[in-house]
C-alpha cells in the first residue's frame, strides 16, 4: 500500500469513527450536543479530503472535548482515536517525507505494541494463565452487556481456552509483520475479537478506533519488507 | 494547559495495559428523598444477537454507563467535585429524578478476596437537591 493511500484510508476510517462516536452524544442534553456537532461537521470535511485545517481542527476540537470530560469519555477508544487523529495531523505538519513517514510509522508501531503489550501483561499474570481473571469478567465485572451473559463465568474450561486465545493473538500479532498475508489474517482476526469485545461488553466504539488505525500497519509492512 | 497537555500525554504516549488485572468493579445506586436505594440502569436479563449488532453502531446508553463506570473509578481515586456533580447530573437525568427531588448516590465496588466476591461501599454523595 503507498502512503499516499495509506494516511487517505486512515483519514477516511478516523472520520466515519469520530462521526460514529460523535453521534452517540445527539441524544445527550444540549451541552453536550453542541460539543459534537461541530465536531460531526469537522469530521464530514476530513471524510471530504479538504486539507491539513480540517485535520488540525479536529485535533483541537478534540482537545476541547477532552477538558469538557476531564480525561477520556470512553477510555481506551478515545485515546485510539485521538492518537490516529494526532498522527494523520502530524503527517500534515511534516516538513519532509521522511518526517511524514514518521508519523504513520508511529501510529504503526503504536498499533503493534496495543496488542503486544496488552497480551504481555495477562500472560505474566498467573490468573490470566489459569483462566480465572477472564471468569471474573464475566462473574462481577462492570462489562457484561447482560445478565444472562455472567453465566459464561460457569464454563472456566470454555474461558480457560478464551483467555489463551486472546493472549495467544496478542502475543504474536507482531510475528504477522514478516508476511502480508499473515497481517491480513492478523488484522482479520483483531477485528473479530473487537467485535466479540463489542458484543459481549459493549465496547463498540473500540471497533471502529482501531480499525481506524489499520492501513497504517499494512503500510508499514510494505515499507519495511 | 498544563492539564490539557496532562490528559493528551496518555493517548500519545499510551500504556496499552488493558485488563492487566480484573480490578474492583463499581455499582451505583442511588436514591431519592432519603428512600430505599436503587441500581442506577440495572442490566437487562438478555441482549439478542441483532440487537448487540445493531449496538456496533448505535450504543450512547452502553457507552454512557462506562463514562459512569470512569467516573466512579476516579472519584474513589481521588475525590473531586467534577466527578460527583457529572454523576449527579448523569444519574438525575437517567433516573427521571423531579425538580426539588433530593438525590444521592452511592458507590458500591464488587471484587474478589481469597476467593470470595465481596462488595464495599466506597463512597456515598451528599444529599443534591434537584434545581
Amino acid at each position: 500500500m503507498s502512503f499516499d493511500l495509506a494516511l487517505r484510508a486512515t483519514e477516511v476510517l478516523l472520520a466515519l469513527a469520530i462521526l460514529q462516536h460523535s453521534a452517540e452524544h445527539l441524544v445527550a442534553p444540549m451541552a453536550e450536543r453542541r460539543l459534537f456537532i461541530p465536531r460531526m461537521a469537522l469530521a464530514v470535511l476530513v471524510l471530504a479530503g479538504v486539507g491539513a485545517w480540517a485535520v488540525w481542527a479536529l485535533w483541537l476540537w478534540g482537545l476541547v472535548i477532552l477538558r469538557r470530560f476531564d480525561g477520556p469519555y470512553n477510555g481506551g477508544s478515545d485515546k485510539m482515536t485521538l492518537l490516529v487523529l494526532t498522527c494523520v495531523a502530524l503527517v500534515y505538519l511534516a516538513p519532509t517525507p521522511r518526517w511524514q513517514e514518521m508519523a504513520l510509522a508511529y501510529l504503526a508501531v503504536q498499533l503493534t505494541l496495543s496488542y503486544f503489550v496488552s497480551g504481555w501483561i495477562k500472560v505474566i499474570n498467573p490468573t490470566w494463565r489459569s483462566g480465572e481473571a477472564l471468569c471474573d469478567v464475566f462473574r462481577y465485572s462492570a462489562y457484561p452487556v447482560s445478565r444472562n451473559l455472567r453465566g459464561f463465568a460457569n464454563w472456566p474450561g470454555l474461558l480457560f481456552v478464551a483467555s489463551w486465545a486472546v493472549m495467544g493473538l496478542e502475543l504474536v500479532f507482531p510475528l504477522t509483520l514478516l508476511h502480508p498475508n499473515a497481517l491480513i489474517v492478523g488484522l482479520a482476526l483483531c477485528a473479530l475479537f473487537h467485535i466479540s469485545n463489542a458484543c459481549f461488553f459493549g465496547l463498540n466504539r473500540f471497533v471502529w478506533a482501531w480499525i481506524s488505525a489499520f492501513p497504517s500497519l499494512i503500510w508499514f509492512q510494505d515499507r519495511i519488507l | 494547559m498544563f492539564r490539557t497537555i496532562g490528559l493528551l500525554l496518555p493517548a500519545l504516549i499510551p500504556s496499552w495495559r488493558f485488563f492487566k488485572t480484573v480490578a474492583p468493579s463499581p455499582r451505583i445506586h442511588y436514591r431519592l428523598d432519603g428512600g430505599d436505594w436503587q441500581p442506577v440502569r440495572p442490566r437487562p436479563q438478555s441482549v439478542s444477537f441483532a440487537r448487540m449488532m445493531r449496538r456496533m453502531l448505535w450504543n450512547p446508553r452502553r457507552n454512557e454507563e462506562l463514562f459512569l463506570v470512569t467516573l466512579s473509578e476516579r472519584l474513589v481515586e481521588a475525590p473531586n467535585a467534577f466527578c460527583v456533580n457529572e454523576i449527579n447530573a448523569r444519574v438525575a437525568r437517567i433516573v427521571g429524578a423531579p425538580r426539588g427531588a433530593s438525590l444521592q448516590f452511592r458507590l458500591t465496588f464488587i471484587t474478589r478476596e481469597e476467593g470470595q466476591i465481596v462488595n464495599y461501599d466506597l463512597f456515598q454523595s451528599e444529599p443534591w437537591v434537584l434545581p
